[in-house]
């Protein structure tokens, strides 16, 4: 059953006809998401993934998912699915820190980044503490 | 000449691919309606020679809510015949307390930047 096929049916099945991350070939977009003030991966964060239309501006949902206990989210994008184009990364970061019962100064991180070569990899990870984060384009 | 208080909230820019601080970039200061769930346009600002920029918002203004300082990152290095991978930077913060003094840096090359709550 092709990967495409799967993800008819999953939105079938789940509601508000979103699709979630899910296993196949590997991503040509990755995460991680490193809780610096802990020294531990980001684990059960949850993230979403749009981009943007180039003429109307609006973001359309691509993917929504959870940080596994390594602070990796697989399956965000198909490569049939990785045009070029403007794409954000959102994370619920202050929902992370609640769940330990700790505040962040953050709602949430947004990271907005132009992607002109789909058939390079990106690696795009989140490094985060209660009250910083850093990123950058990695391998 | 007596300096002008810089106000409660203020950012610096750091070009860290260059080392030098990132000057005349445009910043702008946008509180989020909790009602209406839009954010509203509070002002705009460029960063000095120094990269700072200063005097985006009042004390009484300043209150409790939800805010972004955004960064216009994509139009900075285009200004240096360069790209950048981020086309802007959204800092999204809470205030939680009126006499909050908040100093939001950003370091940031063509492929990394990082934030943090500075004093």
């Amino acid at each position: 059953m092709s990967v495409y096929r799967l993800q008819q049916l999953k939105g079938h099945i789940l509601p508000g006809n979103k699709f979630t991350a899910m296993a196949g070939p590997a991503s040509p977009l990755t995460t991680h998401v490193l809780n610096t003030a802990m020294g531990v991966p980001g684990a059960n964060i949850a993230l979403s993934l749009h981009r943007q239309d180039p003429s109307s501006s609006a973001w359309s949902l691509i993917t929504t998912g959870i940080t596994n206990a390594d602070g990796r989210c697989p399956g965000l994008i198909t490569t049939q699915m990785f045009t070029s184009g403007v794409y954000r990364l959102h994370f619920e970061t202050a929902q992370y820190w609640e769940s330990m019962g700790e505040t962040g100064f953050y709602p949430y991180v947004e990271i907005v980044f132009t992607i002109n070569d789909p058939a390079q990899k990106y690696h795009v990870p989140l490094l985060l503490s209660r009250f910083s984060y850093s990123t950058y384009r990695g391998s | 000449m007596a300096a002008a208080d810089s106000g409660p909230l203020t950012t610096h820019v750091l070009n860290t691919g260059d080392g030098v601080p990132a000057a005349q970039m445009s910043v702008s200061l946008h509180r989020l309606d909790s009602e209406m769930m839009i954010w509203s346009l509070l002002s705009v600002g460029t960063t000095n020679k120094d990269g700072r920029c200063s005097g985006l918002i009042g004390r009484e203004a300043f209150g409790p809510g939800m805010y972004k300082l955004r960064f216009e990152t994509g139009s900075y290095w285009e200004a240096l015949g360069q790209t950048c991978f981020y086309p802007y930077v959204e800092v999204v913060f809470s205030i939680m307390d009126q006499d909050q003094r908040l100093h939001l840096p950003l370091l940031m090359s063509q492929f990394s930047f990082s934030t943090y709550r500075g004093s």
